[in-house]
């Protein structure tokens, strides 16, 4: 249950740096979007995959194609704001990302640890990308 | 591929290193996975040989896609071609055996359903990005 919840928390953070993103848009330089939106595509499939992997692990098949999915839509909307190849790199980051996160959802062996730990990456991530937007 | 491979040839002196870079990065590595997962599905698993042969066609796709411009594209060619194909011999291997990931499938039937579909569906994702790549030719 806990799960689910931080899976909706994810959610719910990504799609409102989403809005932050697009409200700041004209401060934001391609190389500086590049970076955002392979970086957002990926967490995303990540979270995705290995989120959904512990809390449903009999459907291996069906938790990679929705992460695949759902990693390549991230990428794209994150992408799309930019530029047409910003578009393309977080496809396809999202895509590559979103095939290899349920594996690493079944073999770890301490899921906590593993969930504060790469919550804890992403919230530095958030906070790098916002620096960084600020400074531009 | 191929088609995409000869319409980065003819026109290679229209774009920029940019341009030339994503698209580079985005075909290789699409591409490598796609054929590592199914060079190791397909092959026997007996010999020795076939452990390396997913990443050497990664890294070969990877080099003669970046091999058009300059040395920088082909480090990053290179790399992300070897990602690929590392990634697809992994997933290769997980669904050939999935006891290696402690996924809870016993029976055969199952196993090769989920073959089959996740080719599938990565054959779409390919087909998926080749179609943005030549789009972004015309465009």
């Amino acid at each position: 249950m806990s799960i689910l919840l931080l899976l909706y928390l994810d959610i719910m953070i990504a799609i409102g740096f989403y809005l932050y993103v697009r409200n700041n848009k004209r401060l934001i330089g391609f190389q500086l979007g590049m970076n955002i939106c392979v970086a957002m595509g990926g967490m995303v499939a990540l979270f995705m995959g290995v989120l959904l992997i512990q809390q449903f692990p009999f459907h291996f098949t069906w938790i990679t194609i929705i992460s695949t999915l759902v990693g390549m839509v991230a990428g794209a909307f994150y992408g799309i704001l930019f530029d047409y190849q910003t578009f393309v790199t977080g496809l396809t980051n999202g895509v590559v990302i979103g095939l290899m996160s349920p594996m690493i959802g079944t073999i770890i062996d301490m899921p906590i640890v593993f969930n504060w730990f790469i919550h804890g990456f992403f919230i530095l991530l958030l906070f790098t990308i916002i620096i960084s937007i600020k400074r531009a | 591929m191929t088609t995409v491979y000869r319409m980065f040839k003819k026109k290679h002196l229209l774009f920029d290193d940019r341009f030339t870079k994503t698209m580079c990065m985005a075909i290789t590595m699409i591409s490598s996975f796609a054929f590592a997962l199914y060079l190791e599905l397909l092959l026997p698993p007996e010999q020795r040989f076939f452990y390396i042969l997913p990443i050497l066609v990664g890294l070969i796709i990877g080099w003669r896609f970046s091999a058009i411009i300059k040395a920088p594209a082909t480090l990053n060619g290179i790399y992300n071609g070897t990602l690929g194909g590392t990634m697809g011999m992994m997933l290769g291997a997980v669904l050939q055996d999935p006891a290696l990931c402690n996924i809870p499938i016993v029976s055969e039937t199952m196993i090769a359903t989920n073959m089959y579909s996740l080719a599938i569906f990565t054959a779409c994702l390919h087909a998926l990005i080749c179609h943005f790549i030549r789009y972004s030719f015309k465009a």
